[in-house]
């Protein structure tokens, strides 16, 4: 829109006001009773909702992430290693896998899971963390400190 | 779907029957790890949604251990709803009167409070002694490791192992031991 002067800018209402409260009924369409029909109540509510979603997309994101640490802390006692030497033995190993990656792995393919989990074992037992030393050293295991 | 991977689905989500010898141990830990178990969580596929707790068959609740004199300090609450109703019980008392209360108590308040709890706690089976009904018995398939070994005490071990111990001191005939 162009407005040859200001006093044009100042007189301007926007849109018309059928189709700005339409784009709030729009959105508060699910809500039940007056919530959904008076202009006046369906805003505040909408505001409130859009709040909701928008610290939603953090929480969805934080309670995937928990999850994925249940589901690894369960996968990696199953071989009697904790999650923390998991994931300690794997950066070590210059092995890069996402928390998703490892419980899809633990999930639907555990015997690849359980390769990892060896591994991250044996590279910890070998560099002498303390958290491992109850533990033997996995067979079948050949690491690059091993060959020299 | 191919009858190996029907038998797959089917061992993934059954429920398996875990046993555990609550003998000498601390029920406040031990209802920890029974926890993993009763919620699932120790299996790779949980989620809250999914109904993949186990049952545990806790045994011998009567021999569970205490730290310190906790038997003694411990209190447990109970309130009618009336007036001057509060009561508090010790917990020598309330093992006295439901050898299973106390277990069974630690294991309720190891759960975070919702409505899955008490879901939950009925996969729980809790029994004062080695007695379980042969029909709970057979469904048994593991067993959970204690949390620490049972130790042995004096007057278990046979007279003539205790006898044949090598003595480091030999004390005098008249030396009377306080």
């Amino acid at each position: 829109m162009v407005f040859q002067s200001l006093m044009l800018l100042a007189r301007n209402k926007g849109p018309d006001e059928f189709w700005r409260k339409r784009k709030i009924f729009r959105i508060a369409a699910h809500f039940i009773g007056r919530r959904r029909n008076c202009y006046s109540i369906a805003i505040r509510n909408v505001h409130r909702a859009l709040v909701y979603s928008s610290k939603g997309r953090a929480l969805k994101k934080a309670d995937m992430r928990a999850l994925w640490e249940t589901r690894l802390h369960a996968a990696s006692e199953e071989h009697g290693i904790s999650r923390y030497i998991l994931h300690e033995g794997l950066m070590r190993s210059n092995i890069l896998l996402n928390r998703k990656t490892l419980m899809d792995l633990a999930v639907w393919e555990p015997r690849t899971f359980k390769a990892l989990s060896i591994i991250a074992l044996a590279r910890t037992k070998q560099d002498g963390l303390n958290s491992v030393q109850h533990l033997d050293m996995p067979d079948g295991i050949i690491t690059r400190g091993m060959l020299k | 779907m191919s009858i190996i991977q029907r038998s797959q689905q089917w061992g993934t989500f059954a429920r398996i029957w875990h046993l555990y010898d609550a003998k000498w141990q601390d029920p406040y830990l031990s209802a920890e790890r029974i926890k993993m178990y009763l919620m699932g969580l120790y299996k790779p596929i949980y989620h809250p949604l999914n109904d993949c707790g186990d049952h545990v068959v806790v045994i011998n609740s009567y021999d569970i251990a205490l730290r310190g004199d906790e038997w003694r300090r411990r209190a447990y609450f109970h309130h009618t709803g009336y007036h001057g109703g509060a009561s508090w019980t010790m917990a020598w008392e309330v093992h006295k009167k439901n050898p299973t209360m106390i277990m069974n108590k630690a294991v309720y308040k190891s759960m975070k409070g919702n409505l899955q709890r008490r879901y939950s706690m009925q996969r729980l089976h809790i029994f004062k002694d080695e007695n379980v009904p042969e029909n709970i018995m057979q469904n048994i398939s593991n067993q959970i490791k204690q949390l620490r070994p049972v130790p042995l005490r004096l007057d278990e071990i046979p007279p003539q192992e205790v006898a044949e111990f090598p003595k480091l001191v030999k004390y005098p005939e008249n030396y009377i031991a306080q």
